[in-house]
This record gives C-alpha cells, sequence and structure tokens, in this order.
C-alpha cells in the first residue's frame, strides 16, 4: 500500500534529485525525469487496476497536521483512479516527448525540475482525500505552470504569442513570455483566494477538512442560514473557474501559449487546466447531497444549489461559443488550439453543471469526466503535432505553413485523427463525450447554454478543419529549406494518442457503462438522488449536433482545400466583416478592457496614493506638519514668551531699579530743609497706616 | 526546564559580542563566523528548549529574578516564543554570515566617499547586541522587561543606521529613534498604568498566563490596553503609522534591513498576543473589529504603494507595512487559528523578506549600487541562484508552496472567515472581496518584480553583470531550505500552536 504514495511522491522525488542535477547530461536528466514519472503511472495503474476490479476504495494516508486534520496519502476511488491514469499517462507520453523537443533548448535542468515538480503536485491534487492538500497540490501546479509559461524568459521574439505591433482599444496584443508567467500567476491566484476562502469556511463550519466530512452536505444549511450559500459557492468556485480558464479568466490560458508546446500539452491542455473541471466533479455529488441536506432543513436551500449549477452551466456555455469564435480567425496554431481548449473545457463546465442537475452527482460526473479524458487525448496529440509542423517550418502562423501533408505523413495523420474526435464525428471519442453534453443540456431545459454549446459544436468543426487546410493542405507557404517528420520520441507519443481517440471511441459503446460503475464507487455518489430539475426530452439533438459539425467541416474544408480561397481579401473587402474579424481577432477586446479597467486602474491608483496621500499627507503630516508645528512652538515659546519674561526680569525691572535709584539719588539733595520734609512726611504716613492698620480714630 | 538554556541563548551571544569588542586582532572573517556561530548555539538552545518543554505547553528558565515593586524577570519558552526567537536566531546567524561580503562593499564605498566610519568590531558587536536583544523581547514574562530588551534593540540599530546607511542617513536615523521612541512611549505609559495597579507581570511563573488580570482596572482597561495596542502597532508600522518604516528600511544597511523589516516590527504584532491580548482579553476583543477593518487597509494600502515604487528596497519596505496587515488580520480574528497564523507569519515573513532584502544587497553590492527596478530586467540569465532565491523569497510572501507560507496563508484566511461569519453575511462577503484585493496585489507586486528584475531582455547596461560570490548567496540557501523544510515538518510547529493558544484563550 504504501508504495502507491508513489504515485505522487516519485515525480517529487525526482524533482529534488534533478535539482543536483545541474551538471550531467541531457540524457542523463531525462532518465530521471522520465523515470520517476514513469513510476508514477505504474503505481497509479497497479491502484486502478485494484479499484476497478474489487470496486472499492483505497486509502493510505498518515496525519500531516493534525489540529487542520490535514492527511498526506493517496487516496484511489473511482474518480481519482480514473483521472490518475489520464494524468500519469499523458505526462509520461509527453516527458518522451519532451525528450526529443527540449534536447537543444536552454534551462534544460530546470524544464525538468519543473515538469517533474508539476507532475508531483497534480498527481497530489488528484490523490488527495483532504481538500487542503488539494489545494496545496494545486498551487503547486500553479508555480509549475507559471515557470513553464516564462520558460523562455529572455523573451526573444520567436516565443512571442500574438502579433506584433498590433494594439486593440490602444493595448497591446503580442504577450511575451515573461509577462504571460505573469498573468498566468495573478489571474489563477485571484480564483485561488476565493477557494481558500471557500475551504476556510467549510472548515469552520464542519471542523474538517477530509472530503469526507464534506461529502455529505451537512454544511450546507448553515451557510444557508447565515444567507451566504451561493456566495460561498461561487468563491468556493472561483479557483475552479480561473484554472479552467472560463469566462472572465480565460485570458490568461491564451497567452500560456508562450511556453514550450509540450509544456502546452500537458499542462494548458491536458491535465492543470482540467483540475477545476475535476474539483467540479469531485464536488458534483457533495452539491447533489447538499441539496438534499437543504430540501429537508431550509425551505428554499436547496433552489440555491439549483441555480447556482445553471449558473455554471451558463458560464460553461457561454466560454466555449466566446472561445470558438476566436478560434475561428486566430492565425497561430497554437492560439486556435488554446482558444479551443478553453473552448472544450467550457463544455466539461456545461456538461458537469447539466449532468448534475439532469442525472444527478454521479451523472454530472460520468458526463463531465468523459469529455475530459476525450478531450485530453485528442487535445495532446493536437499540441503534440503542432510543435513539430511549428518546428519543421520554423513559425508559429499557420499563413507560413500549407502542403505539409507530403513532408509529415505521421503528423498529419495524427493531427487530423484527433481534430475529427474535437469535431465530434462518429466514431471518434470526441462525437461520443460532447455529444452527451449538448443533449443533457437540452434535457435540463438550460436553453442558452445549449443552443450555445450546439452553434459552438459547429463552429469547432469548421475552426479546426481550417488549422488543418491551411497547415497540410492547399499551397506550400514555407520558407524553410525542407521540414520533414520530427524522429521517433516525437512522433510515436501523438500517433499513440491519435490512434487511441479513434480506439477508445470505436470501442466506446462497450467501455462507458463499465466506466459509470467505477465512477459510482466515488465518494459521496448515493442511489439516492435529489431531483434538481426537471428531465425534458430532446430526441432530435444528436442528429441535429451531428449534423451541423458535419456542414461546418465539410464546409470548411471545401472552402479551404477544394476552392483554395483567399479569406483575408474577403475580410478586407467589407467594412463591416473586417470589424468582426477585428473584434474576434482582438478577443472581444476583453483583454484591452482588463487592461484599461484594471491594470492602468490600479496602477494609476497607487500612483495617486503614493503621491497625494503617503508622500503628500501621510509623509508631510508626520515628517512636515508635526515638526513645523512644533518649530512654531519652539518659536512662540523662546521667541515671545521666554524673551518677554527675559526683557520683564533683566531689562524693565533692571530700569525699573535704576529709575527708583536714580530717583532715590535726586532726593538727596543736601539741604536740610528737604530731608526735614522727607521726615515729617515719612512720619505722616507711617502714623496714617497705623492708624489704617489699627482702626484707631482721631 | 532543568538547565538554564534560554538565559544561556541570550547570553552565548552576548558573549560572543562582548568578545568581539574586545578582540582587537581579530579578523573580519575570524569575527564574522564567531558572532553568526553565537546566534547559531542560540538557535539550536532555543530549537532544544523547545522540543524538550516548550512543545508541551509554557515553560521557563529555571533562572528568573524577582525585582521589588516591578515584579519578576523570567524568560518563557512555549510554540510561540519558540517560532518568534527561532525566527530571529536563525535570520540573524545567517545574515552575520551574508554581512561578511556585503559590509566589505559598503565599508569601500564609505571610504571612498571619505566618511569616516566604525570598523568591524563595532559593526558585530551592534549586530549581536540588536540580535540577542530581540530575542529577550519575546521570551519576556513582563512588561518592564519587554521594555528593557525592545530599548536595547533600539539603539544599536539606531547607530547601524546612523554608521552605515545610505542616503541622509544621521537624518534617518534620527527619524527611526523618533519613531520607535514614540511608540516605545506609548507602550510605557500603557504599561505604567497597568503595573501600578495590578503589577507588570503578564506571565507568572508559577500561575502561568495571567489571562485578564488588566481586566480589573475597570474604566482605565480600555485606556491602558489602547496605549499597548498603539505602541505597538507604531512598532508593526500599520496604516497611517508606517511612514517611517520605508525610510529606516530602505536606507539601513541591507543586512540591517533583512533584521529590521520581518523581525523587529514583527515583535509589535507577537507581543500584541502575548500582553494585550492576555492581559485584556475582553477590550481587546472590543477593538477587534476596528483592528480587522485597519488590517484589510494595511493589507490593501501596502501592496498598492508596493506597485509604484521603483527603488528596490523601498518596495520590500512597503511590502513589509502589507505583510503586517497579515499579521494584524490573524490576531484582529480572535481566534485560535488566527492568533496561530499570525505568529507562524512571523516566521514567515522572517525567511522571506531576509531572503529578499539579501537579494536586493546582493544586487546592490554586485551592479554598482543599482536599487531602480526600472533600470533592471534579465538578470536571471546572468544570476540564476539569486533569482531562484527571490523566487523561493516571493513565494513566502504570498503563500505558494512548497514554503511554509501557505500555511500561515491558510491560518490568517481560516481566523479571518470565522470572525467574519460570526459577524454576519455583509462582512464575510467584504472580507472575501477585501482577500482577493490584498492578495491579489501581493501575487501582482511579487511577481511584476521578479519579472521586471530578472526576467526579459538583459538590458544593455547589466551585459557585464555576473553571478555574486558564493559568499552572498550560500547562506542564505539555509533560509530556503528551513522555508521548505518547515514547510514539510508543519505538525510539530502548528499543532502544539494552535493548541497552546487554545488553551491560553480556553481560560478565558
Amino acid at each position: 500500500m504504501e508504495a502507491l504514495l508513489l504515485a505522487w511522491l516519485a515525480p517529487y522525488l525526482g524533482a529534488g534529485l534533478l535539482i543536483l542535477m545541474k551538471n550531467r547530461s541531457w540524457k542523463e536528466k531525462s532518465a530521471v525525469a522520465i523515470a520517476s514519472i514513469l513510476t508514477a503511472a505504474l503505481a497509479s495503474t497497479l491502484a486502478a487496476w485494484k479499484v476497478i476490479e474489487a470496486g472499492e476504495t483505497l486509502r493510505w494516508a498518515v496525519t500531516w497536521v493534525s489540529t487542520l486534520s490535514v492527511d498526506i496519502g493517496v487516496y484511489f476511488d473511482g474518480l481519482s483512479s480514473l483521472m490518475a491514469l489520464v494524468v500519469s499517462w499523458l505526462s509520461f507520453l509527453i516527458a518522451v516527448y519532451s525528450y526529443e523537443y527540449m534536447g537543444h533548448e536552454e534551462g534544460q535542468t530546470r524544464y525538468w525540475i519543473f515538469f517533474t515538480f508539476f507532475v508531483g503536485s497534480m498527481m497530489l491534487l488528484v490523490l488527495s482525500d483532504n481538500i487542503l492538500t488539494m489545494f496545496i497540490g494545486w498551487e503547486g501546479t500553479g508555480l509549475a505552470s507559471y515557470s513553464l509559461i516564462g520558460h523562455w524568459f529572455s523573451d526573444e521574439e520567436e516565443h512571442w504569442v500574438g502579433d506584433p505591433g498590433r494594439r486593440a482599444l490602444g493595448k497591446q496584443m503580442w504577450f511575451e513570455p515573461s509577462h504571460s508567467g505573469l498573468r498566468a500567476l495573478v489571474f489563477t491566484r485571484l480564483g485561488d483566494v476565493g477557494l481558500l476562502a471557500g475551504i476556510a469556511t467549510l472548515h469552520l463550519v464542519t471542523g474538517s477538512t477530509m472530503f469526507k466530512a464534506i461529502a455529505d452536505g451537512g454544511w450546507a444549511p448553515t451557510l444557508a442560514q447565515d444567507g451566504v450559500l451561493l456566495f460561498f459557492l461561487w468563491m468556493l468556485f472561483l479557483g475552479a473557474m480561473a484554472k479552467s480558464a472560463q469566462f472572465p479568466f480565460h485570458e490568461w490560458l491564451v497567452t500560456a501559449m508562450t511556453g514550450p508546446t509540450s509544456v502546452s500539452a500537458l499542462i494548458h491542455a491536458a491535465t492543470m487546466v482540467k483540475a477545476g473541471v475535476y474539483f467540479f466533479l469531485r464536488f458534483a455529488p457533495f452539491l447533489v447531497a447538499a441539496a438534499y441536506v437543504l430540501e429537508h432543513t431550509v425551505p428554499g436551500g436547496a433552489v440555491q444549489i439549483a441555480a447556482f449549477l445553471q449558473w455554471m452551466a451558463i458560464i460553461g456555455g457561454f466560454t466555449a461559443f466566446m472561445l470558438a469564435t476566436m478560434a475561428l480567425v486566430s492565425r497561430e496554431l497554437k492560439l486556435i488550439l488554446a482558444f479551443s481548449t478553453a473552448s472544450q473545457l467550457g463544455y466539461m463546465f456545461l456538461g458537469a453543471a447539466a449532468g448534475t442537475l439532469v442525472e444527478g452527482g454521479l451523472g454530472g460526473m460520468y458526463i463531465g469526466f468523459s469529455h475530459l479524458a476525450s478531450h485530453a487525448i485528442f487535445k495532446a496529440t493536437l499540441f503534440l503535432a503542432a510543435g513539430a509542423v511549428i518546428h519543421a517550418v520554423h513559425s508559429r502562423f499557420i499563413d507560413d505553413m500549407g502542403g505539409l501533408w507530403d513532408k509529415m505523413k505521421i503528423t498529419a495523420v495524427s493531427f487530423i485523427l484527433a481534430s475529427l474526435s474535437l469535431a465530434g464525428l462518429p466514431p471518434f471519442m470526441g462525437y461520443w463525450t460532447k455529444d452527451e453534453i449538448i443533449h443533457v443540456s437540452f434535457q435540463g431545459g438550460l436553453l442558452l447554454p445549449a443552443i450555445l454549446s450546439w452553434v459552438t459544436a459547429g463552429l469547432t468543426a469548421a475552426y479546426i478543419a481550417r488549422a488543418f487546410s491551411r497547415v497540410f493542405f492547399g499551397e506550400k507557404h514555407w520558407r524553410v529549406k525542407e521540414p520533414h517528420e520530427p524522429g521517433p520520441y516525437m512522433w510515436a507519443p501523438y500517433l499513440i494518442l491519435g490512434t487511441a481517440s479513434l480506439v477508445l471511441g470505436l470501442a466506446w459503446p462497450w467501455i462507458g457503462g463499465p466506466m459509470e460503475e467505477v465512477l459510482r464507487g466515488s465518494m459521496g455518489v448515493k442511489a439516492l438522488e435529489v431531483e434538481l430539475v426537471s428531465k425534458v426530452s430532446a430526441p432530435l439533438v444528436p442528429a441535429a449536433t451531428l449534423l451541423l459539425a458535419l456542414t461546418g467541416l465539410l464546409a470548411t474544408i471545401y472552402l479551404y482545400v477544394v476552392r483554395g480561397a483567399d479569406l483575408y481579401a474577403y475580410v478586407e473587402r467589407s467594412g463591416f466583416v473586417r470589424a468582426l474579424h477585428g473584434f474576434l481577432y482582438d478577443r472581444w477586446y476583453v483583454n484591452s478592457i482588463y487592461y484599461i479597467v484594471f491594470v492602468d486602474g490600479i496602477r494609476e491608483l497607487s500612483i495617486l496614493l503614493k503621491k497625494y496621500f503617503d508622500s503628500l499627507i501621510v509623509d508631510n503630516f508626520y515628517h512636515r506638519f508635526i515638526p513645523s508645528a512644533v518649530m512654531a512652538t519652539v518659536r512662540f515659546t523662546s521667541g515671545t514668551l521666554e524673551k518677554s519674561w527675559d526683557k520683564l526680569l533683566h531689562e524693565y525691572l533692571v530700569a525699573a531699579f535704576k529709575k527708583a535709584w536714580r530717583a532715590f539719588k535726586s532726593m538727596q539733595t543736601g539741604c536740610l530743609s528737604h530731608y526735614i520734609s522727607y521726615m515729617w512726611l515719612g512720619i505722616s504716613i507711617v502714623i496714617i497706616l497705623l492708624c489704617l492698620i489699627m482702626g484707631c480714630k482721631p | 526546564m532543568d538547565a538554564p538554556l534560554l538565559w544561556l541563548s541570550i547570553l552565548v551571544p552576548l558573549a560572543a559580542a562582548l568578545l568581539t569588542l574586545a578582540w582587537k586582532r581579530g579578523s573580519a572573517k575570524a569575527l564574522a563566523i564567531l558572532n553568526s556561530a553565537s546566534l547559531a548555539v542560540s538557535g539550536l538552545l532555543i530549537l532544544c528548549s523547545y522540543l524538550s518543554w516548550g512543545i508541551r505547553g509554557l515553560s521557563f528558565d529555571p533562572l528568573y529574578f524577582s525585582i521589588g515593586g516591578i515584579g519578576v524577570f523570567a524568560l518563557s519558552m512555549d510554540a510561540v516564543v519558540f517560532l518568534s526567537s527561532f525566527s530571529v536566531a536563525a535570520v540573524t546567524a545567517i545574515i552575520a554570515l551574508y554581512s561578511l561580503p556585503y559590509m566589505e562593499h559598503r565599508f569601500s564605498e564609505l571610504a571612498e566617499e571619505g566618511v569616516e566610519f566604525p570598523g568591524w568590531r563595532t559593526y558585530y558587536f551592534l549586530y549581536t547586541l540588536f540580535a540577542l536583544s530581540m530575542i529577550g523581547t519575546v521570551m519576556s514574562t513582563n512588561m518592564i522587561e519587554f521594555y528593557v530588551f525592545l530599548e536595547l534593540t533600539l539603539i544599536p540599530s539606531f547607530l547601524l543606521i546612523a554608521f552605515y546607511g545610505y542616503g541622509d542617513r544621521v537624518r534617518i536615523a534620527i527619524l527611526y529613534l523618533i519613531w520607535t521612541h514614540v511608540g516605545a512611549l506609548l507602550f510605557l505609559i500603557g504599561a505604567l498604568a497597568v503595573g501600578n495597579n495590578v503589577g507588570f507581570n503578564f506571565i507568572d511563573v508559577q500561575k502561568g498566563f495571567l489571562l485578564g488580570l488588566g481586566e480589573k482596572l475597570g474604566a482605565a482597561a480600555a485606556l491602558a490596553a489602547g496605549l499597548l495596542v498603539l505602541g505597538l502597532a507604531v512598532k508593526m508600522a500599520v496604516l497611517g503609522l508606517h511612514i517611517w518604516l520605508p525610510y529606516a528600511h530602505a536606507e539601513a544597511p541591507t543586512p540591517i534591513s533583512a533584521l529590521l523589516s520581518p523581525n523587529l516590527i514583527g515583535i509589535g504584532g507577537v507581543m500584541m498576543y502575548r500582553i494585550v491580548y492576555v492581559l485584556f482579553p475582553d477590550t481587546f476583543a472590543g477593538f477587534s473589529t476596528i483592528l480587522y477593518v485597519w488590517a484589510l487597509a494595511t493589507m490593501i494600502y501596502g501592496g498598492l504603494m508596493a506597485l509604484s515604487q521603483t527603488d528596490f528596497k523601498r518596495l520590500l519596505a512597503y511590502s513589509s507595512v502589507s505583510q503586517m496587515g497579515y499579521m494584524l488580520l490573524g490576531l484582529a480574528s480572535l481566534s485560535a487559528f488566527g492568533f496561530a497564523g499570525a505568529i507562524l507569519h512571523y516566521m514567515v515573513h522572517a525567511f522571506g523578506k531576509a531572503l529578499l532584502f539579501a537579494v536586493a544587497g546582493i544586487l546592490i553590492a554586485n551592479l554598482h549600487g543599482l536599487r531602480d527596478i526600472t533600470k533592471m530586467g534579465g538578470l536571471a540569465s546572468k544570476m540564476p541562484y539569486t533569482a531562484a532565491l527571490a523566487l523561493l523569497g516571493f513565494m513566502h510572501i504570498t503563500g505558494i508552496p512548497p514554503t511554509v507560507g501557505i500555511w500561515s496563508e491558510y491560518l490568517i484566511v481560516r481566523g479571518a472567515v470565522e470572525k467574519a461569519l460570526g459577524m454576519g453575511a455583509a462582512w464575510y462577503m467584504g472580507l472575501v472581496g477585501a482577500l482577493l484585493l490584498g492578495i491579489g496585489l501581493s501575487t501582482a507586486y511579487a511577481f511584476l518584480t521578479m519579472k521586471r528584475v530578472f526576467y526579459g531582455p538583459l538590458r544593455e547596461h547589466l551585459k557585464e553583470a555576473r553571478e555574486a560570490p558564493p559568499s552572498y548567496w550560500a547562506p542564505l540557501i539555509v533560509l530556503a531550505v528551513l522555508g521548505v523544510a518547515t514547510f514539510i515538518l508543519a505538525s510539530p510547529i502548528i499543532d502544539p500552536l494552535v493548541s497552546q493558544i487554545t488553551s491560553v484563550m480556553g481560560g478565558a
């Protein structure tokens, strides 16, 4: 049992070892990294096999911090076993790919350290039985992502994202690696603050941070009575929304493409960005349980859970649609895939939310996880293949590609297999999993997200068809001598994955059901489910979705491959189309608006505060006003009070004495008659005084 | 406690300091090793006494002095004392080694300016005196004892700034001295008001924490507690009382900044719990809502100010203001988790901010006095170790694992949530909003600084930059390792901390 700990410990140990391997060869470092990840993959396979075979959960944990009820260990239930399988094996394949892909790049040690650190953190996140340990893994993935996005931190132009020099609403639309890394960290950390507050709230209410203490939804009535339930849920899920790049947090993922393509494939497509979805799936049955508890305790409480899920569905559907429209016009191969990733994550959010609303916790988990897995496989393929293409033509723009089919057949085949899965065509895996999401959205009566997701299915087919048409077919625009296929360390992983999306799709009717059974063994899934919304039948949806996707795909292929159309010229011809194109190309101006409102706003506030409050008021108050007030008082006391007292004593008094003395002196005339009259005057005064004092009467 | 380990932890550095003064022929290197070793021994003694006694609860050094009319001067050890005193000992021991190359550089600069300045013996004498008196403050059990140690920290640090600081150093040293004395004086008036009525002890050697003793003052309790809080708030540099800090911490010689900024100011927070809360639990609870809002405002304000600084050290100074907001938030939450978070954050900030100031110092010493961030960029390619240490430093203060920062951040948020939820829905929402802004700003200024200093294309005038010699960064690795090790070994720290604070609070 303890050996299963290696599922996350091995990559961490690998990272620790790699820190000491600075002067070793690339081969040795890669061997350590790949072996540590393979160990993790084998450990999780062993555990998953046991879980699937025995149908029970495996847990091995020791107390880490007992006052916070924090455990450290591994927890394999249905959901975490399947997720661990996806994460670890994809990590392994992409690590193998990296061996060739990163072999001639700068910062090799750093690359492997953060790569293995990422895998360890991601596995820890997945396998925790404790929400705080999960959060630690969660933050670890964020750190690795930050570092790897900014891997080429000296910001050479070849590693940028966006068109150098392009501005939208005055804001730059090109992003250097160091800038993108900062964006990713700040965006996701904002969400994490919400999550942290949510964890603290759960800990406060339940007295524990263990998932099993949260699973029964017993925290919900307290929070509902305090009037914070809905707000709490938003905050708890804020981290998931940011990590999984849901609107309004999607911007960071787009520019994360400055990282090495292998990193984009692993972190920003297949695994880390799924952490938010995974979190959602983990909580889906808990939310249902909470609704169940609320139904019996707080009137109107269960409705809040349903309302929250409906909001999540709307956000998911909107993200799917919004990002798909951006993918339609992008000129950078990796950017198309990044937009597509965020769009597909929107599908997953929608699937998890709608599935939970309609089918309950297990349903949400099944629908969300299916698409998570299918997307992980096809999107990793697309990115890895794109990495090979970009390497081959030395450009990230699809305008510099075209006609590569002849030169790179393995890459092209893998890419197209994965594209068809993304487009949602049968019998590929993506067909089954996406279809289910759109279907369940209609069944739940979630009209807006359902329609958005349906339209997005068409857009998806169109943008990915555009991508592979312009990369592999049509005229050759590349300027290098001879683009060629990469070596087997690179093509083998994506060929395997591309094939997997076809094979798993073919097998889906047989493996979908058993997978649902495995998921039934996840924490919190109960036989008893509360009905959050009533189900409506939507019989024509699958057929309509397929029709739309096919139309989008075939029309685009026809346009680019058969007709060889030049749409840039078309865009230039009409003012409206140009404006629309600009709107989509500049990402609905969301980025610019963020920079104008938040970045500039905070910068201005900071400068204003510094200038007019900190320096002008506070600093001057203490260091100018108070000292000068003191000085003024000093001047007043020394200048006015002290001086006049001084004068009084040392001038006036002296002068008065002098005068008196002079007067006295002038009396001494030497004339006897004067002296007699003085004596007479004196005696008279004395007598009068005596009479007055004694009271005698003359 | 069987042996006078706590007195030894103060006397060993004192002996080293006196020896330094007397050792006329000691080389700079020998003095550095002597002083660093004495502080390291002090740290080990603290660790020993914690693991043997303090981990189980409050315990005392067997030696204590009873002074008529003032009370008992004893030294105490428990989880709170351990975290703060160990942080001081560890940071000062490491920075003592870092001082060697840095002050070498500073001395030659001063000599070039043609300034007369006292040499190595004075530096290390004052340095170690400063360090040991900080250790003494947190171990105190009596307000006058605390005050004496506090005064002992102020004089050497004042002289260190005046002798070796940057810019208008004498003026700034005086500014620092006056400010800290205003704080100390406010504290002293409060302490006298308490002491004349119920005595100066806040911990009794037999009875332990004298919980609620100050409340016997009746109506005057609020005034006395208010003065104590205000005095310590000046020390902590809370918003409105913060303005001395950017001057002092930016212009102090960098090794001293690395001690002033995290270690000295944090003592205000630690003692706010240990003195004010213990003596006045109810009065302090009455203040807590004001302190809570003040803390959030400090956190956000410090972050906003840090964003627009161009001087690296000044940026770090404002970051310290913001970090004190975090600490105060934990204290104002009035929950065991919040208190524990504040105390743990003392250590987090000590490790993190010492690393960051040391990094700023490496740049100053090795890049011809460069401290303007707008003139930096791309240094990570030339100075990978320095960049890695800076990243770790920023991870500490923003609470990113695998550094211990994540634990204190969670504990503080946990405490803050508890208080907010107790006050109602609007407070809860307001708190989360303020945290989003506050922690968001911390992340933004931290990693924006990373980008501006270390990433991007290498600036033309920095083409000649090279990694600093290991004498600069090698000692700092120990700090970084401590930060990671305490993240992993969280249980022996957090568990006793939370349970001891809970039991103190339980007596209320």
